[in-house]
């Protein structure tokens, strides 16, 4: 079980460095529109 | 079979490398159904920027239906499947058409050089993806648990409630890695592609280790007697008796459950970068890192209902969260962007306008046009995160932000570019008021309590797991082995595939038919309270089913 905790948290940190480098991430991963998402135009200006 | 009780006993080997495989397998079904998802934009520019606003409007559709509204037929087929001729097989099948289906979309030529077969090609391949998704998750979670020990199955299948949440990230991983190693213009051009191809690998591993499991000991115990469904969903679904409990499982159980794994890791974020105008990136941060906290407690809640029972904690977690979503998001609001919510309590906007003309702005995919002046006053304003009173008038809609009054255009029936310079002025007359009364553009970092929004988000993860942890376990149980893998499949993709799907687009139309920021809440809290009425009353408690007995 250990090895498993200890896995995760090694991914857990890779991940958030990874995703703080920056560029554009999004973590909704469920945009269908093949212009931008709903809550891109509802964000806009 | 395992039907004795094995609390208090280690794990063998076996049973680990049936949770491992099963979970592996899911979690890349989930990395290729979400790599679509996340890169749209760019797939949009590849295969249908070119295209004409009305195809584009309906490719939109077709990729919104593909990745949500499919799903259940999926659940059908293979879920049929499955109950027929194995488990074992039926999700060999699903994964090697999600992982075909997603490695094509690497190789697939853009609109440049095919024309328009390319977008063609592309809708076809989702939809074998929505399929396949539809068809692995049954699967997965029947798999395991019919390897599971009795009293053990919330604890087993737990693992497979992680691997949405684990998928989504690997898929991040995966794109920013390449992105970071290639640079944003190669991305953009050919680089896109890198994640879809490495899938073949990941589909490699899973064929390799799935097939090396044996067929679960409940079907083969069945198919040796012939026992096995020559109709499973006529059986299913066809049969009052069974029904009854599917319905039950998606109105008492999945919906519920679906609306608030929706809020929690998809709406929340709509609302930081949205409403609170929180930039994209520390939303993004903000939202992973509760995700990376609230994940291990899948686990936590699924072995904790084979303790104290399943119904418990999904109940628990569906009345909970409808009772808290409003003071939680409030308190969001505050952490986030304190001068928004001042702003707001300050300032009364009054929308005036003919309710005739008002629409109730429902767009899924983004690409629906509201052009009528009500719908353009509003649609701005709840832009700008702005509350507001509806009051019913004639003539063109006009917005008042104190004592100032801004008058709304129409743009239907107007040409492209007076469009854009009534919108222009428009936008400008409106956030120059906005900004006089105290409307921030954005939300200021440094007045942003980054610890408590982080606690907040975690929180709402938090829910999304007690709700779903012990799903799987419990929607096993509900069902007899010859009809299980049908039965528990459609109310899980309807409830999250429809219900959940729908809820971005239901939460906006409602944020901006009644003027308030929070009132898209209304839709998970009403179908979570909807889920605990009915499950209180109608579903039973499973833990202890011998899911063996009606076989």
């Amino acid at each position: 079980m250990w090895k498993l905790v200890l896995g995760f948290v090694a991914f857990a940190v890779l991940a958030l460095w990874m995703l703080s480098q920056g560029g554009d991430i999004d973590m909704s991963g469920e945009k269908h529109s093949v212009d931008a998402g709903p809550a891109a135009s509802a964000a806009s200006h | 079979m395992a039907t004795a009780s094995a609390v208090g006993k280690p794990m063998t080997p076996e049973e680990k490398k049936v949770i491992f495989a099963s979970s592996l397998g899911t979690v890349f079904e989930w990395y290729d159904f979400y790599l679509y998802g996340t890169l749209a934009v760019i797939i949009g520019n590849q295969f249908f920027s070119a295209l004409d606003p009305a195809s584009r409007t309906i490719f939109s559709l077709l990729a919104f239906a593909a990745g949500f509204i499919v799903r259940p037929f999926g659940a059908l087929v293979f879920g049929r499947l499955g109950d027929m001729i194995g488990r074992k097989y039926t999700f060999l099948v699903t994964i090697l058409i999600m992982g075909l289906s997603t490695f094509i979309v690497g190789l697939l030529p853009s609109y440049a050089s095919i024309g328009i077969a390319a977008p063609v090609i592309l809708i076809g391949l989702r939809m074998l993806q929505g399929l396949a998704l539809g068809g692995e998750y049954g699967g997965a979670a029947t798999y395991v648990a019919e390897h599971a020990p009795h009293g053990k199955r919330g604890a087993f299948t737990s693992w497979i409630q992680t691997t949405a949440t684990l998928g989504l990230f690997l898929s991040l991983l995966v794109i920013l890695g390449t992105r970071t190693l290639i640079g944003e213009a190669a991305f953009a051009d050919w680089g896109w592609r890198v994640p879809f191809l490495l899938s073949v690998v990941l589909l490699g591993v899973s064929v390799w280790i799935r097939l090396s499991m044996n067929e679960s000991p409940a079907f083969k115990k069945m198919k040796e007697e012939g026992k096995t469904s020559k109709a499973p969903l006529t059986e299913s679904f066809g049969k009052w008796k069974n029904l009854k409990i599917v319905i039950l499982a998606l109105v008492g159980l999945t919906a519920g459950q679906a609306v608030v794994w929706y809020t929690g890791q998809f709406y929340a974020l709509f609302f930081l970068t949205g409403a609170l105008k929180v930039d994209a990136a520390t939303a993004n941060i903000m939202i992973a890192l509760s995700l990376i906290i609230g994940t291990p407690f899948f686990i936590v809640f699924g072995t904790l209902s084979d303790k104290i029972g399943r119904k418990p904690i999904i109940m628990a977690g569906c009345l909970i969260a409808a009772l808290t979503y409003f003071p939680l998001f409030n308190a969001l609001t505050e952490a986030a962007n304190p001068d928004l919510a001042a702003a707001q309590a300050k300032n009364k906007v009054v929308v005036t306008a003919d309710p005739a003309e008002c629409s109730f702005q429902f767009n899924p995919t983004g690409t629906a046009k509201f052009t009528s002046s009500c719908d353009i006053a509003k649609q701005v304003l709840s832009a700008g995160s702005v509350s507001y009173d509806n009051v019913e008038g004639t003539g063109p809609a006009k917005i008042s932000i104190g004592d100032k009054v801004i008058e709304s255009y129409a743009a239907t029936g107007l040409p492209a570019d007076e469009v854009k310079k009534k919108d222009a002025a428009f936008k400008g007359a409106v956030s120059a008021a906005l900004k006089e009364a105290g409307y921030p553009a954005k939300a200021d970092p440094a007045k942003m309590n980054k610890p408590l929004i982080v606690a907040i988000l975690t929180l709402l993860v938090i829910y999304v797991t007690m709700v779903y942890g012990p799903i799987a376990a419990m929607l096993v149980e509900m069902f007899p082995t010859r009809i299980r893998y049908t039965s528990m499949s459609l109310p899980y993709h309807i409830g999250n595939g429809w219900f959940g799907g729908l809820l971005p687009a239901t939460g906006l139309a409602i944020v901006a038919q009644t003027g308030n920021m929070y009132n898209g809440l209304w839709y998970p809290i009403i179908i979570a309270l909807m889920t605990f009425v009915v499950g209180m009353l109608f579903v039973k408690e499973t833990k202890d089913v011998d899911i063996y007995a009606k076989d």
